[in-house]
């Protein structure tokens, strides 16, 4: 009985954790030409826009590229050559996320560090808690009934 | 004449914010009550000459006064009432304008609410707040003069920017934000003046949470009511696109909340001083860089004014405030209290700070992918630019790890638990997800994030939903209660707590509608002649007509309109247009939006054929956008129930007098049930 | 130093680099009427090199312009070609590339005709940069001692041409 919550618990998240890994891992799979040019046309800047994407916006010359891009797709090009091909023509800018490798890594590298020297600086803290003051752990009431004296005290603290 | 007053009322204002810093700083190193109360009433008539200034140019701009240069700019004969009064905040020294009015509202209200309580803390207050309106004030006497005339005086004005008159939203959006970004003002004052006087104790800290909260409250409000504008206005479907302004409008609204959790462990625990006074520095100054974004020039967006000399000012104003809060913070250092980590990680302290982490992660990452272009230009000479797949993608994972950890650390207790009594407590939230998750699936869903976003909601809902339903139910039996009126009873006794989960309740729905409507909307670009149709999903638009005319309530405007007929879920007449404003060379698009619980059908024209009567039409179904506007409508609900002072008010108000206890003292009161809130 | 003194260098490892953002920032004034234009050195489509010191002496014009900038660099192509053979004896006419390649820039001069003067290739946008071009098309007239004489944002018309070039005071041949 008192393994059920466990076992649920982890089945659950264990469910919850391969659906999304198998929606992330299947969706570049065999898609339509006209999802393929909606996404390639999401990731093309607009030329005469503020950061919008061909996609999204609604000139001409976004419309023009838009059609190129269809046009494209229809003659069979793979996803990364019709990148190219508007890379080549108007320069590196056109692409909506850069593939400078320092505008991705920096930040990532900056999260992952705090992160880390975050769990480092808590996890210290830990180790040393228990060494200075030995708190024994109450473990004959039951967690109900210390549950509710919690809620009670919190009700009064608020 | 009433340019004039204006102008006048400018140059008395900064007259009295001077004289109330002057008075403010005598009277605290005096410890003179009189001269506080000298300068309270200067602050007083600084908000009287404001809303005096204000009043002038909103008279200059209703009667079309054009002597007056930003009223020739920014307003003409034929503008409506309306947008002519809300030009008011539409256009540079406007803007300005409105700012000082807003910032000496809130030191007035501030000053007047603390004027029997804090004797020693207050003066210092006033002077800080003194010297922030100040230097409003002398913007707007010098570089930013927003009564400069114009001669000759011609007969017709400019008219708003197109993009500001299409929409009645623009007289919602900027007032909030602005209430928003000139409240954060305070509770750096207030930090400011506890690092001076050495009052940096818990009772600092409620009143400064008290005082972040409702600042807080209006930057949500206006950051969500700036992304509705920017749908149902600029025509491309879309709500956000981390433009440069929308990014600064964000950054003091992550420290700031940042703060607001940060704040609650520094309260139980008496540490992390340090850290809360950062955060309170940091979200004072980022709103001064959102302006100085905004008015210089040096971002291009929709939203930047035109470049001015103001900029270096804002410039100034940032490096001054900074080196001035930053050196105090340091002078203070060693008696702000030790920086130990909380005792257990698996606590709700050690979630708060992890919270904290996660925000300024974000934080650190719009700000990178901002100044990013600028700092490649400078140095390369090089222009690139960060859109939106940058940002999404740079951004989620942390963005999915905070929304986990709005589950989880709610279910901690302070003080940290057992592992052993913890997990079982996630289990039934964990079933929730994977049944919400796996209904999804079989429903037909399969994009990664909405999946992550709906697992994420049930989860914070499930535990959210069982802590009120235990809390009620001891309540319920200690007092005899029935269950709701226990809960409600519960709620009422701990506004911080449940207003929390509400807010937190409105973040999920808000993280579900997102995910949804940005990876499931689908769209369809065609070109019809009348009477052919559209189809979509389960809708069908029929083109009737297109109708070209002046707009009656502004007929310098011509507006070409697409009648269509919209069949399906949702059905009725839809209108998109196209106006041609004289001042813009553009056209400027207005969509044309249905709106129902389940999704949105969305018709922008894009182009018309008055030969053939051809119009080409983008037709959008996106889903759930309508529960954004609707969840950030329940956090700002949360957050007011969150903020609203409750009886006990009265009587812990006298605690605030206290002199500064030690952590012990504190300790053993919270032990024996008394508050700490202050 | 001691641990007291050494905390001290926190404001200046804060505000410096702040500093430094804040008046780089600032400084990329956009030259106005009056101001002396930005200097440059590029090379045209047909490989020659163009300096702004080798235009001193004669007012000249830029003309920042992309190919897939329609219908406004397409209706304003004409009007160009109209002001080249007006005032084209006086003032120097130059385009520059835009965010734009040279092949497609051929292509569209094979469509709608070439004026006859020359076309810059701006890589990296630099020279964009320094006028503070935002999208084309976009004109700046600078006069024959390298002054900035007119700004112009957006598409000319045959109208506009007398106004844009009265401040240098050429003839209307």
């Amino acid at each position: 009985m008192s393994r059920l919550p466990l076992v649920a618990g982890g089945l659950s998240l264990l469910l919850v954790v391969s659906l999304v890994v198998v929606a992330l891992v299947s969706a570049p799979g065999p898609a339509s030409e006209a999802e393929r040019v909606e996404r390639l046309a999401a990731e093309l800047r607009c030329p005469d826009c503020q950061a919008l994407s061909v996609a999204e916006s609604r000139t001409r010359a976004a419309a023009a590229i838009r059609d190129e891009i269809a046009a494209l797709v229809a003659a069979g090009r793979p996803d990364e050559e019709v990148r190219r091909h508007f890379v080549d023509r108007y320069g590196p800018w056109i692409l909506l996320a850069p593939q400078d490798p320092l505008a991705w890594w920096l930040p990532v590298g900056v999260v992952l560090i705090a992160i880390t020297a975050f769990g480092a600086w808590l996890w210290a803290g830990r180790s040393r808690a228990t060494g200075r003051a030995a708190k024994p752990v109450p473990s004959s009431p039951a967690d109900g009934d210390r549950r509710r004296v919690r809620d009670e005290l919190e009700a009064l603290d608020g | 004449m009433i340019p004039t007053l204006g102008h006048a009322a400018v140059l008395v204002g900064l007259a009295a914010t001077i004289f109330a810093a002057a008075a403010f700083l005598l009277g605290a190193r005096r410890g003179d009550a009189a001269l506080a109360l000298l300068g309270r009433r200067a602050m007083t008539t600084a908000f009287a000459l404001a809303l005096l200034a204000c009043a002038a140019m909103v008279v200059s701009l209703l009667t079309h006064d054009f002597s007056v240069r930003y009223v020739a700019r920014n307003n003409a004969t034929t503008t409506p009432p309306f947008y002519s009064f809300i030009s008011l905040w539409a256009a540079l020294e406007g803007s300005i304008l409105f700012w000082t009015l807003l910032a000496s509202g809130w030191a007035a209200l501030v000053l007047h609410r603390f004027r029997h309580r804090l004797p020693a803390l207050m003066p210092w207050v006033g002077l800080v707040l003194a010297i922030g309106l100040a230097f409003f004030f002398a913007v707007m006497a010098w570089p930013g003069d927003p009564f400069v005339r114009t001669t000759p005086v011609g007969l017709e004005g400019n008219g708003p920017n197109a993009l500001l008159q299409n929409h009645p939203f623009m007289g919602l959006h900027p007032p909030l934000l602005y209430l928003g970004y000139t409240g954060m003002a305070v509770p750096f004052a207030f930090g400011m003046a506890a690092l001076i006087t050495r009052r940096t104790d818990e009772a600092w800290l409620g009143i400064v949470r008290r005082w972040t909260l409702v600042p807080w409250i209006f930057l949500t409000a206006g950051i969500v009511a700036g992304a509705w504008w920017s749908y149902e206005v600029l025509g491309w479907g879309g709500y956000w696109a981390w433009d440069p302004v929308e990014n600064a409008a964000l950054l003091p609204w992550l420290t700031a909340t940042a703060f607001i959790h940060s704040s609650m462990v520094a309260e139980r625990r008496g540490t992390l001083r340090v850290w809360t006074h950062a955060l309170v520095i940091a979200t004072f100054v980022l709103t001064l860089v959102g302006t100085f974004l905004t008015r210089s020039g040096v971002v291009e967006s929709v939203h930047s004014f035109t470049a001015s000399a103001i900029g270096p000012w804002f410039a100034g104003a940032i490096l001054v405030a900074l080196v001035g809060s930053l050196g105090l913070l340091v002078w203070r250092l060693p008696e702000l209290g030790d920086t130990r980590p909380p005792g257990q990680p698996v606590s709700r302290e050690g979630a708060f700070l992890f919270n904290n982490v996660l925000f300024l992660g974000i934080t650190f990452v719009v700000l990178f992918g901002t100044l990013y272009p600028m700092l490649r230009e400078a140095t390369s000479g090089e222009r690139v630019s960060l859109g939106a797949p940058w940002f999404n993608g740079v951004n989620a994972p942390i963005l999915v790890a905070l929304l986990f950890l709005m589950g989880v650390g709610p279910a901690l207790p302070w003080g940290g638990a057992a592992w052993r009594t913890m997990r079982d407590r996630f289990a039934l939230p964990l079933v929730a997800a994977a049944l919400t998750a796996g209904g999804s699936w079989l429903a037909g869903l399969r994009e990664a994030a909405p999946l992550v976003a709906i697992a994420m909601a049930a989860f914070v809902v499930t535990i959210m939903g069982e802590e009120v339903v235990r809390g009620a139910r001891a309540r319920g039996r200690a007092r005899g209660e029935a269950p709701p009126l226990a809960a409600w009873r519960l709620a009422t006794r701990n506004r911080r707590r449940y207003g929390g989960y509400v807010v937190h309740l409105g973040i999920a729905v808000m993280a579900v509608a997102v995910a949804v409507s940005a990876t499931l909307s689908s769209d369809v670009t065609a070109t019809v002649s009348p009477g052919e149709r559209v189809t979509i999903g389960a809708y069908t638009v029929t083109h009737e007509r297109v109708v070209t005319e002046r707009l009656a309530a502004d007929p310098r405007v011509v507006e070409t309109r697409a009648e269509l007929t919209l069949a399906g879920p949702q059905s009725g007449p839809l209108a998109p247009a196209l106006r041609d404003y004289p001042n813009s060379s553009t056209l400027i698009a207005t969509p044309a939006v249905r709106t129902a619980a389940g999704e949105d059908l969305y018709v922008t024209l894009l182009a018309h054929d008055p030969a053939s009567g051809e119009v080409t039409l983008h037709v959008f179904v996106n889903p759930l956008v309508v529960w954004i506007w609707i969840g950030g409508g329940i956090v700002a609900l949360g957050a007011v129930f969150a903020a609203w002072p409750d009886r006990r008010r009265a009587s812990a108000s006298a605690r605030v007098e206290a002199p500064a206890e030690s952590p012990a003292v504190a300790s053993a009161r919270l032990a024996t049930g008394g508050s700490p809130d202050a | 130093m001691n641990g007291r003194t050494l905390r001290w260098l926190v404001v200046p490892a804060v505000v410096l680099p702040l500093a430094w953002l804040l008046v780089v920032s600032l400084s990329r004034p956009v030259p106005r009427v009056g101001d002396p234009a930005p200097d440059f050195s590029l090379r045209t489509l047909d490989g020659d090199t163009v300096t702004a010191a080798s235009l001193a002496g004669r007012p000249y014009l830029l003309n920042f312009w992309a190919s897939w900038c329609v219908p406004a660099c397409v209706e304003e192509h004409p009007v160009l070609i109209e002001a080249q053979q007006r005032y084209g004896e006086d003032v120097t006419i130059l385009g520059v590339l835009w965010r734009d390649t040279p092949e497609a820039a051929h292509r569209f001069l094979a469509e709608y005709g070439d004026g006859g003067w020359q076309h810059l290739a701006d890589p990296g946008e630099r020279l964009a940069g320094a006028w503070g071009v935002i999208g084309p098309p976009e004109t700046f007239l600078v006069d024959a001692e390298g002054v900035v004489a007119a700004r112009w944002i957006g598409p000319l018309t045959s109208a506009d041409l007398p106004g844009l070039f009265a401040p240098v005071a050429v003839l209307d041949r």
